[in-house]
């Protein structure tokens, strides 16, 4: 760290207090939306809902897709539906001005950090690349702006408003959320460590970087190892790759459309992502892991974070994870989940008997003396986004 | 940069630069939509009061501490920890009380944190 010249670019961003305490309080809203009317609503579904469904069609509903169309008149679901919708909605609102006062010397920053490449990792930006439709059409997740666009020369706005939000509080309380999604990352890492100790990758790939929030454990965790992240949006790209620098982690960020990108056969032993392929139709997401295939290393291991499939979940939870399908601006989100991972990692060319399906425990919250025992099978790991994560993956014969 | 990536290509002036309107059909949850439009109305009112709640929480201490605050001090300060703490404790309680939905009835269920 004592010959790094890269500055702080998050210790740029500085609310007032009322921005602050606005911050705050939009998460303790969205917070009481995801961890208790969410599961409310259950209770109400099941005393009102279902049995009303069962008088009119004689069996209770057995989709998530019935269960979302039978539940519309419901006053809960209404008053829950629409207190999560404007509290996702008003998250970057709360989160704007600050960025908007740090933007032109968080720019700076990003720029100097882009020559010196300081830590030895790299920013490749393609001006050429044609950001896909689907993400262009809506802002996902209700954030306006999405992740791709650029309002000023060098813009890493939307990469700071939406990538900051990913870091665990800590530290000088900056622009924070709640539940640590930046530690999927480590998680996955740790687990790998664990469950193949001879596995010594010696290059990486993550597939949809955004800033890399859960791309530098890995480098953390496997020393040498050669950390490429790509992502078609330059502004979550530029401000990782400055945060990256200012870490001292070697991180290559290029911006490449993970469908198709420009690295060689077999030039990688790991590919991940976390959140990524129920942002994209269901012919993008064959594309994408046929692309890690092609990628991977004989020997080399696929490992996505993702959502449970519907298969893993019953109806009612099938229903609220698929809200986000019409209501967060995620359209693809129930088909993805309509998927069987297992048959999307065989059809991409990965052998059957190597695709795994599980769900990990959270690193930065799961008491980890208990580890050994979730490794032998003796416990299984908290539910996903709640102390756990589900990934899927397989490994390439070699 | 390009077109292609919705870049301005304008020089940075500072200021408002971001958008505040979300790309894509909004959700209509109830059966009038004027309904839709009180509820962001009464999260935003909602927020504000927490806001007002919080500054009026740092003036007290603050008072309580020197006997005497500048304004400027106050627009810029950041709660400590411990404070931000008590302060999650206070919205958390805050949120559950205003938003004492009808449905269902009975106790509430147990909050589902990790």
């Amino acid at each position: 760290m004592a010959t790094n010249t890269v500055p702080d670019i998050d210790s740029l961003l500085v609310p007032t207090h009322d921005e602050f305490a606005r911050q705050r309080a939009v998460a303790a809203i969205h917070t009481h939306a995801m961890l208790r009317l969410r599961f409310d609503c259950r209770t109400a579904y099941e005393r009102n809902v279902k049995p009303a469904f069962e008088r009119e069609h004689g069996r209770a509903p057995e989709t998530g897709a019935e269960i979302a169309e039978a539940i519309k008149g419901d006053p809960f679901y209404q008053f829950y539906s629409s207190i999560r919708y404007n509290a996702q909605e008003m998250g970057p609102l709360a989160r704007q001005p600050a960025v908007e006062r740090a933007l032109p010397a968080m720019i700076e920053i990003a720029k100097s950090a882009a020559q010196s490449n300081a830590a030895g990792g790299s920013l490749r930006l393609d001006p050429d690349l044609v950001v896909p439709d689907y993400m262009t059409e809506y802002d996902v997740h209700l954030a306006a702006g999405s992740y791709h666009s650029e309002f000023v020369d060098d813009d890493v706005a939307q990469g700071v408003l939406l990538g900051r939000g990913l870091s665990p509080i800590a530290g000088k309380g900056r622009i924070t959320k709640n539940r640590n999604f930046a530690g999927v990352g480590q998680s996955i890492a740790h687990w790998l460590k664990a469950k193949y100790p001879a596995f010594a990758p010696r290059r990486m790939l993550d597939m949809a970087t955004q800033s890399g929030a859960n791309l530098t454990a890995y480098p953390k965790a496997f020393p040498g190892l050669e950390a490429h992240g790509i992502d078609v949006a330059a502004p979550g790209l530029r401000y990782g790759h400055a945060k990256a620098e200012f870490e001292d982690v070697a991180i290559h960020f290029s911006q490449q459309d993970a469908a198709h990108t420009d690295f060689p056969d077999g030039h990688f032993d790991l590919v991940v992502s976390s959140f990524f392929l129920h942002e994209v139709p269901v012919p993008v997401t064959h594309q994408i892991l046929k692309e890690a295939y092609r990628l991977l290393a004989p020997g080399g291991l696929l490992v996505f974070m993702e959502l449970p499939p519907h298969k893993a979940c019953d109806a009612f939870m099938n229903f609220a994870y698929d809200w986000d399908t019409e209501h967060n601006n995620e359209p693809f989100y129930r088909d993805y989940r309509s998927q069987d991972p297992t048959e999307l990692v065989v059809a991409a060319g990965f052998p059957r008997d190597s695709a795994l399906e599980l769900t990990i425990p959270d690193i930065t919250s799961f008491d980890m003396d208990r580890y050994p025992a979730f490794l032998k099978g003796e416990i299984e790991a908290p539910p996903h986004g709640r102390g756990g994560w589900f990934i899927f993956g397989a490994r390439k014969p070699g | 940069m390009t077109e292609a990536n919705g870049a301005a290509g304008a020089p940075l002036a500072g200021g408002r630069v971001l958008p505040r309107v979300i790309k894509g059909k909004r959700s209509q949850f109830f059966d009038d939509p004027t309904m839709d439009q009180m509820m962001t109305f009464f999260m935003e009112l909602m927020t504000e009061v927490m806001v007002l709640r919080d500054r009026q929480d740092t003036l007290e201490r603050m008072l309580e501490e020197k006997g005497g605050i500048s304004r400027a001090e106050l627009r810029d300060l950041i709660p400590p920890p411990e404070v931000e703490a008590e302060r999650a404790a206070d919205r958390a309680a805050f949120v559950e009380r205003v938003l004492r939905l009808h449905e269902p009835v009975g106790e509430p269920a147990p909050r589902h944190d990790a």
